[in-house]
């Protein structure tokens, strides 16, 4: 799978927002590949970037923002179309579906109106031809009653619905790639699962990679066979899900991990926190970005920015001075012991 | 209309024998659905139906649940927010449900709630002080000087610099707001907080700190918590009993340690298969129990067991008749025909 | 949906009845007396006859009485007689209503065509030229009152043209050219209002619905602008255009009364500013109380409307 061409390549990707107080940096060099087939998760927590990386991939980014970089898709760097040619690429080639399946659907028409409506945008057939697609569609996802259910309003569904909806108008444009942004997070945990497990079944049936946007180590755990971890505009970590799950190299990975409760977790000792908060794209910390929070940090880590180092030979990988081959591979590594530099940086342990 | 929940739902000895802080008993809250011309009540949504437990001294009770299930309006009418359609709420030995809102006033300052978002139930145009000393003011407790300074020791308590006490709610971060919150619901030195959905807006690396922060303020304070939340391993780690409630009743009833490794309720099983367990190798997967269908609706619950429309395991008894309180070992109670005759429990009248 | 129509004209009737009452009882309690000032300029009027004529029109009978009688006949669907030539109020309003209806539609129809195709114009491109200028015109189209407009427009008109409306009314059917002459700038004058605050509104709104997820959605499915402006984006920022149509409707029906007298339109308007001038209790009741029936009849309308646009708006 990893020798066949990307179906999808983000490049050195930055996204600059103008606000009152001056352009701030919300994604800052990100770069990632998705092959077809593939699901890939995007892993982060809030003002990681990671939802702004998936709206600047679907060129849907509102005024404001600046986007650098490339993002080639099937070859065609879309960074410079125009609208008009963005709608060539958006559903066809690329769709994304939101968290809340209520506010995505348009509540004023009714499912079967815009599952037509869709249909329509993406094939010339005649309207009756159009509603059969929209039933098969709805059948699909899961809704009992499809041709009943068309007539229905985005209100008179179950959040559950209202997401099975989103996936028929996403399948209706059969893209190659599906970017789903924390899909699952409004939905109740029951939900949740009979969801994921509907996305992974579509996504087998119709040949789709999927894009995962998520802040939840379990749908990563159940659904990515990549993950690229970001935090603060950045990626920090990427590489195949089961060894960043088993064996995380970036400290701000292995925090996140111990930061979840689990059914083992030990109920009588404290949680292991992140201390601090992510930081604000107006007051980004020199050097590594995750360094103030870092246990691990020293002195190095505070003011030269860190490159991504690859791992495993390229299949992973981190962006972190201590992790793995790029600590052992380097001749400065004496640095890297803890207790013998004294620098700015706080030791948490 | 119903059979009277009295004999169907969980009764759960005080642990200790001693006058539990907040006893609950056949709680129910129905809402009526109006219709017509004179706005004749024609059924009603039974948000809560019937639901008793204790909080004792010091103690943590979780109510874990889905949307829908009625944990929140079993906070607000725990917290007096919300009155009961029927059924009693006891604290400290005194009888809450009957009481003026006078007499009610001497009890306010013994209990405070904690909502979701932390943002919405500040006030964005006061100063921090004035948020966190409003409960102060309104009890009487302490005004002007003595009110800063009972304000500066609440910041401290809760993490935070007594420095910021004259900054505005958007100034601080997510986790910072709701320490904010915490620190206002602490303001009157109340015996019993109840937390709900305290920490499920939080990024993970920000709900392990604020879940710390709640384990050493009980440590510190004696408090008791009723800690209201949808994620299982969240209430597990915090909680030292969890009730699990499915549309408007008690499911099952379990010490927090054994709950998860034995579950003795197939709902209980499906919440624990959407959460993020960490597999023998490292990582995590979910066990991926799929419950069917969707919760329905509380105006029309389904007859004898309310889960059995979605339970891989349901048989003819769970359509008809609704189950009781079946008493297992130790302190644990299921609301299951089968669970509870393969545990070979004694059933609880 | 019938039966939430049915309660509220239900509601509808009582406030009509409360505003009779209230206007009933401030008419009474204005200074100046109907049959003196009737009788003013009539030479050698006695005390006598002025007794003679109060009682004869029923004012010698105390409030109440008089007000249950209007109230008796009133529904019945008699609002009396004019004090001044005797002739029935209801003949009186069915002659003078039809042409305020032609303005008072006039002044909507150009409020809302102007408004909704500037709050579209300044939506597309917020905070460029066209928008400031366009904002520029909706303020004060806020902030002139619309007696005041329409004085200026017949001014300048007057002045740097050398054209003035025609004074004399003409129905439509007669002379439709010199109907619409005379009604096109009190039309103007009286929509100008309605026209800024719609499309102040619709911009906002629009500017808010072209920043909601569902828009995003349909864009993120590659629709063309065509489908996301028109099909989602404007049947979704109507709502709010429509709750302020129906507050501009009663700002329209009260601008009448004088911009009617300024342009010399035998309206509604013009009818109930002669009769508050004569204290013509039964005349201006019967204004009053038709004004009343409008303007409830449109709010009616416009939360019917609600529920066409809107399929979660439920009527309950």
């Amino acid at each position: 799978m990893r020798n066949a061409a990307p179906l999808l390549a983000v490049h050195d990707l930055h996204v600059d927002f103008d606000t009152p107080a001056g352009p701030v940096a919300a994604v800052s060099g990100v770069s990632f590949e998705i092959e077809p087939n593939e699901t890939v998760a995007l892993v982060g927590e809030s003002g990681s970037g990671k939802s702004v990386t998936a709206l600047a991939m679907m060129r849907l980014l509102g005024r404001g923002a600046t986007l650098r970089g490339q993002i080639t898709c099937d070859g065609r760097d879309i960074t410079g179309l125009t609208e008009k040619q963005m709608r060539s690429v958006r559903g066809r080639a690329m769709t994304m579906i939101f968290q809340d399946p209520m506010s995505s659907l348009d509540p004023l028409y009714s499912v079967g109106n815009q599952l037509v409506e869709t249909v329509r945008l993406h094939n010339r057939m005649s309207r009756a031809r159009a509603v059969e697609r929209a039933t098969e569609l709805l059948d699909q996802v899961g809704i009992a009653d499809p041709r009943g259910r068309l007539r229905a309003y985005p209100h008179q569904l179950s959040g559950g619905q209202r997401q099975r909806v989103m996936i028929a108008l996403a399948l209706a444009c059969s893209p190659r790639l599906l970017i789903a942004d924390e899909p699952t997070t409004a939905l109740d945990v029951t939900i949740e699962a009979q969801i994921l497990e509907l996305i992974r079944g579509l996504q087998r049936e119709y040949r789709m990679s999927l894009l995962l946007v998520t802040h939840d180590m379990a749908v990563v755990a159940e659904m990515a066979d990549r993950v690229v971890v970001m935090y603060a505009g950045q990626v920090v970590e990427s590489g195949a899900a089961e060894q960043i799950l088993r064996q995380p190299q970036h400290p701000y990975t292995t925090a996140l991990f111990q930061c979840i409760p689990t059914p083992v977790t030990d109920r009588s000792a404290a949680l292991t926190a992140i201390p601090g908060a992510v930081p604000s794209p107006h007051e980004l910390p020199p050097g590594c970005r995750f360094h103030p929070r870092c246990a691990v940090a020293f002195d190095r880590c505070v003011t030269g920015q860190v490159p991504l180092f690859p791992l495993d030979g390229g299949a992973r990988h981190s962006r972190c001075w201590l992790s793995g081959d790029a600590a052992s591979g380097r001749a400065d590594r004496t640095v890297v012991t803890s207790a013998s530099v004294p620098g700015p940086a706080r030791r948490r342990r | 209309m119903n059979t009277p929940a009295t004999t169907t739902q969980p009764r759960v000895p005080v642990p200790g024998g001693r006058e539990p802080l907040l006893a609950v008993t056949d709680l129910v809250k129905h809402y009526p659905i109006t219709k017509g011309l004179l706005r004749r009540t024609v059924a009603s949504v039974r948000a809560v139906d019937g639901v008793s437990f204790t909080v004792g001294r010091g103690e943590t009770v979780g109510l874990v649940g889905e949307s829908g299930c009625g944990k929140s309006t079993v906070a607000k009418m725990v917290t007096r927010l919300v009155q009961p359609t029927s059924g009693s709420v006891r604290f400290a030995g005194t009888e809450l449900t009957g009481l003026r809102a006078r007499e009610l006033r001497e009890f306010r300052r013994r209990f405070h709630i904690v909502f979701q978002d932390p943002y919405s139930s500040l006030d964005p145009r006061l100063r921090i002080v004035e948020s966190v000393g409003e409960p102060l003011v309104a009890h009487r407790i302490a005004t002007g000087a003595a009110k800063r300074r009972r304000v500066c020791e609440l910041m401290e308590l809760v993490g935070l610099s007594p420095a910021h006490i004259d900054r505005y709610p958007h100034q601080f971060s997510g986790g910072q707001a709701q320490r904010i919150g915490i620190a206002r619901a602490l303001a009157t030195g109340p015996d019993l907080v109840v937390c709900d959905e305290a920490v499920s807006s939080l990024d993970v690396s920000i709900q392990a700190q604020v879940l710390n922060l709640l384990k050493k303020l009980q440590r510190e304070l004696g408090l008791s918590y009723l800690f209201i939340a949808h994620d299982l391993n969240v209430v597990r780690y915090l909680s030292d009993r969890v009730f699990v409630m499915y549309l408007g009743r008690i499911v099952e009833v379990g010490p927090a340690a054994g709950i998860m490794q034995r579950p003795a309720h197939p709902y209980t099983d499906a919440l624990i298969g959407s959460v993020a367990t960490p597999t023998s190798s490292g990582g995590f997967r979910r066990s991926r129990v799929v419950a069917r269908g969707e919760v329905p609706s509380p105006s029309r619950p389904p007859p004898g067991c309310r889960f059995h429309p979605r339970c891989p395991e349901a048989f003819d008894l769970c359509r008809v008749q609704q189950p009781p309180a079946y008493r297992l070992t130790g302190d644990r109670l299921s609301a299951c025909h089968l669970r509870a005759g393969e545990a070979e429990g004694v059933r609880d009248g | 949906m019938v039966e939430y129509a049915l309660r509220r004209a239900l509601y509808g009737v009582l406030v009509i009845f409360m505003v009779t009452v209230f206007v009933f009882l401030a008419l009474r309690a204005v200074p100046g007396d109907a049959v003196r000032i009737q009788l003013a300029d009539a030479p050698g009027v006695t005390e006598e006859q002025i007794a003679e004529r109060t009682a004869a029109l029923g004012l010698d009978q105390p409030v109440l009485t008089q007000l249950f009688h209007f109230l008796g006949g009133a529904i019945t669907g008699d609002f009396g007689a004019s004090f001044s030539d005797g002739s029935s109020v209801g003949g009186l309003i069915a002659d003078r209503l039809p042409v305020t209806g032609q303005l008072g539609l006039m002044a909507l129809a150009i409020g809302v065509v102007l408004g909704v195709v500037i709050g579209m114009a300044s939506a597309v491109r917020p905070n460029g030229l066209l928008d400031q200028s366009l904002r520029l015109v909706s303020v004060s189209g806020l902030s002139v009152p619309s007696f005041w407009l329409g004085l200026l427009l017949v001014t300048y008109l007057a002045v740097y043209a050398g054209w003035s409306p025609p004074l004399i009314y003409q129905g439509p059917a007669e002379n439709l050219g010199g109907n619409l002459a005379q009604m096109t700038l009190p039309a103007l004058a009286l929509g100008a209002a309605a026209m800024a605050s719609i499309a102040r509104m619709l911009r906002s709104s629009l500017l808010e619905v072209l920043q909601s997820d569902h828009l995003r959605t349909v864009r993120a499915r590659g629709a063309g602008r065509g489908t996301t402006l028109f099909k989602h984006a404007t049947r979704n920022s109507l709502l709010p255009v429509f709750t302020v149509l129906g507050l501009q409707a009663g700002g329209i029906l009260g601008g009448t009364v004088i911009l009617e007298s300024i342009f010399g339109i035998p309206g509604m308007g013009s009818l109930t500013f002669e009769a508050v001038q004569m204290r013509d209790y039964p005349v201006v009741l019967g204004c009053v109380i038709v004004y009343g029936a409008v303007f409830v009849v449109v709010n009616i309308v416009v939360d019917l409307m609600y529920g066409v646009i809107d399929p979660r708006v439920r009527y309950r």
